[in-house]
C-alpha cells in the first residue's frame, strides 16, 4: 500500500513536471512590459549565461582537438581556421564582407562566419561585456524569429554588421531549440542546402524525427556545451560526446545474433545504410550563376541518394594534406566498423611545402578568379613563399544521421552475395571471407525472421 | 455472346489501364532554377504559390507548394522574394506541384 502511494506521488510529480515544462516560458509579463533588449533580458533569469556561452564552440567556432593527427595540442581548431576542401575558406580568410562588383556591377555580402550567432562586430571568439551583449539568443531559442532581420549591412562607420531579430514578438515565443532552429545554419553549410552533411532530419528520412524527437533530444546540452559524436571531419567540440548507446545500451536487439555484432560493428553501420550531400567539389574552377556571381563547381546528391563506405575506426583521425579520415584496424580492439560519406575536393596546394592552401571567396565569387582568392587568403595569413598547384583531397565524413529501423541492414546485406561490406579491404583473409559469405551463417536465422514477418 | 462480352471487357480494361498509365507518365518531373518574383501564402498557411522566373527561358512559372518545411521558410522569411531557387515540380490538373524547393545559396 505504502509502495503504491509512493508510486502515485512520484507519477503525479512527473506529470506536473511535464505539464510545467510544456507550458510557455516564464517571464512573458516582464518581456511584454520591458521589451526585449538582447542577452541582458535573458540574464534577468539566467545570470552569467552569456559569459559562459562565449566559451562554447558555437561562439568560438574552434576548440582544442585531441584525436586528430598533425595538430598542435595547444591550439584551437574549427571552422574559424581549418583549411580543407569541403569549405576551402574559413572565418579568418573568408570573413564576412562585401565582395567586389561582378561584371554586371552587382555586389553582395558573403563570408563563412555568416552563421556566427553574434553581430559580426563581436565576432568569432570575441570576449568581454560587448561580446556577451552581442549574442543572438533568439536565433536558436525563438519559435517566431523573423529572418529578414538577420541580414548583413553596413553601419554608418562602414563596418559590416549582422542584423538580429530582437523584437518582443520573437522574444515572447522562446522555446527549447527546435529542429528548425538548428537547421537554419546546419542544413545550408558547405555552400547550399544539404550539401555538406547531406542529411535531412525529417520524418521521411530519420526514425528519430519520425518519433517527434528534436536535435537536442540527443544532443542534450548543458551550459550551451553541445555533445557531438566522433565524425572524423568534425573536429571542434565542447568536450562532451554522445553515442547511440547512451539511450539504446550495448545490447539493444531482441536477437542475440545481432547483439553479438555490436562489439565490432557500430550501430550506424546497419542503421544508416544511405548517405547524401555533395560528393565532390572543385575550388579551382567556379561556375557562373544566373545572378552573375560564381560558386565552386559542386557535384551534389540528395539525402539518402548515395551509399556509404565502411572502414574500421577507433575515433582517432588521420590528417594529411590529401586525406582526412578514420584510423583503426581489425587488430585494434578499440576499432569498430563504421559507415562514412566519402567526399573528394580539389583545391590549390602550395608546391613549396605540399600544404593545402585556403581561399578568400570574395574575388572568385565576383570574377571567377580562383588564384586571386588564394592570393588574398595567403596575404591574410602572411604566406609569401608559395606556388599554387591543383590537387585533390579525400575526406571521410561520419555518417550519423538518416537513421532507419525498418530499412536497417540485415544478415544478407553484408553476408550475402555482393554484400555491402568489402571484407578483403577490412582485413579478412580469403578463407575467412569464404566462411563469412557462406549462407550457413545466416540462412536459418533469416528464414525464421521471414516466417515471423509474414 | 459470352466470348464477345469477355472481349469487350478485356478491351475496356486495357483502355483503362492505358489511360491510367498515361496519366502517370504525363506527370513528369520538371527541373528548374529560377528567381522568386512573388510569394502568395494562402490564408491559414497550409499552401502557397511562388512565381519563379526561369533562368533558362526567362518565363514566369507559378509553383504550388504544400510541404510544411518550405511553407515554414516562407512564414519566417528564410525564403523571400529575390532568392534563387532550385525547384522540381510535376504538372497535374493545370498546376505545377512542387516536389523540391530549395535556395541555391548556402553559407
Amino acid at each position: 500500500m505504502k509502495t503504491t502511494a509512493t508510486l502515485a506521488v512520484i507519477s503525479l510529480s512527473m506529470l506536473t513536471a511535464i505539464a510545467v515544462s510544456a507550458a510557455e516560458h516564464p517571464g512573458k509579463e516582464y518581456i511584454e512590459k520591458n521589451g526585449y533588449k538582447g542577452p541582458e533580458t535573458c540574464e534577468t533569469c539566467h545570470p552569467d549565461t552569456a559569459r559562459k556561452f562565449l566559451d562554447t564552440v558555437h561562439w568560438k567556432h574552434a576548440s582544442k582537438v585531441t584525436n586528430v593527427d598533425n595538430l598542435d595540442p595547444k591550439e584551437e581548431y574549427g571552422m574559424k581556421n581549418r583549411i580543407y576542401t569541403m569549405c576551402n575558406g574559413n572565418d579568418i580568410v573568408n570573413n564576412l564582407k562585401e565582395i567586389p562588383k561582378n561584371a554586371e556591377g552587382k555586389t553582395k555580402f558573403t563570408g563563412c562566419n555568416t552563421c556566427h550567432p553574434g553581430n559580426h562586430l563581436s565576432d568569432v571568439g570575441s570576449t568581454g561585456k560587448k561580446a556577451e551583449q552581442a549574442i543572438d539568443c533568439l536565433v536558436c531559442h525563438s519559435g517566431s524569429y523573423d529572418f529578414r532581420q538577420r541580414k548583413p549591412s553596413k553601419d554608418e562607420q562602414g563596418r559590416i554588421v549582422m542584423g538580429q531579430d530582437r523584437s518582443t514578438k520573437a522574444a515572447l515565443s522562446i522555446t527549447k531549440p527546435t529542429v528548425k532552429n538548428c537547421m537554419v545554419c546546419h542544413e545550408s553549410a558547405g555552400g547550399g542546402v544539404l550539401v555538406k552533411r547531406g542529411f535531412a532530419f525529417t520524418a521521411d528520412t530519420d526514425v528519430h524525427a519520425a518519433k517527434g524527437m528534436t536535435c537536442v533530444d540527443c544532443h542534450k546540452t548543458r551550459d550551451h556545451k553541445i555533445p557531438t559524436g566522433f565524425d572524423p571531419n568534425n573536429w571542434a567540440n565542447d568536450g562532451v560526446h554522445l553515442s547511440c548507446v547512451g539511450c539504446h545500451t550495448e545490447k539493444p536487439h531482441k536477437d542475440e545474433a545481432y547483439n553479438r555484432h555490436t562489439a565490432r560493428i557500430a550501430c550506424q553501420t546497419c542503421h544508416i545504410p544511405r548517405t547524401g550531400g555533395a560528393v565532390a567539389k572543385d575550388f579551382t574552377k567556379w561556375e557562373k550563376g544566373s545572378d552573375g556571381f560564381y560558386e565552386p563547381t559542386t557535384l551534389k546528391k540528395e539525402a539518402n541518394e548515395t551509399v556509404p563506405v565502411y572502414a574500421w575506426y577507433n575515433k582517432t583521425v588521420s590528417n594529411t594534406p590529401h586525406f582526412i579520415g578514420p584510423k583503426g584496424s581489425r587488430k585494434d580492439k578499440s576499432s569498430k566498423i563504421y559507415p562514412f560519406k566519402i567526399f573528394i575536393g580539389k583545391a590549390f596546394y602550395n608546391q613549396k611545402d605540399g600544404k593545402l592552401m585556403s581561399m578568400d571567396f570574395a574575388p572568385p565569387m565576383a570574377t571567377g578568379d580562383t588564384l586571386a582568392g588564394v592570393a588574398s587568403a595567403a596575404k591574410t595569413l602572411g604566406i609569401k613563399d608559395y606556388k599554387p598547384v591543383p590537387g585533390w583531397q579525400t575526406i571521410y565524413f561520419g555518417s550519423n544521421h538518416l537513421i532507419t529501423k525498418s530499412k536497417a541492414l540485415n544478415c544478407v546485406n553484408c553476408h550475402g552475395v555482393n554484400g555491402v561490406l568489402n571484407f578483403k579491404a577490412l582485413g579478412y583473409s580469403d578463407k575467412e571471407i569464404s566462411k563469412l559469405t557462406n549462407p550457413e551463417i545466416y540462412f536459418n536465422f533469416m528464414i525464421k525472421k521471414q516466417q515471423e514477418d509474414w | 455472346m459470352k466470348k464477345a462480352v469477355s472481349v469487350v471487357m478485356a478491351l475496356t480494361l486495357m483502355a483503362l489501364g492505358t489511360v491510367s498509365f498515361s496519366r502517370v507518365a504525363h506527370a513528369e518531373e520538371v527541373k528548374m532554377i529560377g528567381v522568386i518574383q512573388k510569394i502568395d501564402l494562402a490564408a491559414g498557411g497550409k499552401s502557397a504559390t511562388a512565381t519563379l522566373k526561369d533562368n533558362k527561358s526567362s518565363k514566369n512559372v507559378v509553383i504550388s507548394i504544400t510541404d510544411d518545411l518550405t511553407l515554414d521558410k516562407f512564414k519566417d522569411h528564410r525564403i523571400v522574394e529575390g532568392d534563387e531557387i532550385r525547384c522540381k515540380f510535376e504538372t497535374e490538373g493545370g498546376k505545377n506541384h512542387s516536389k523540391l524547393f530549395r535556395k541555391t545559396a548556402g553559407c
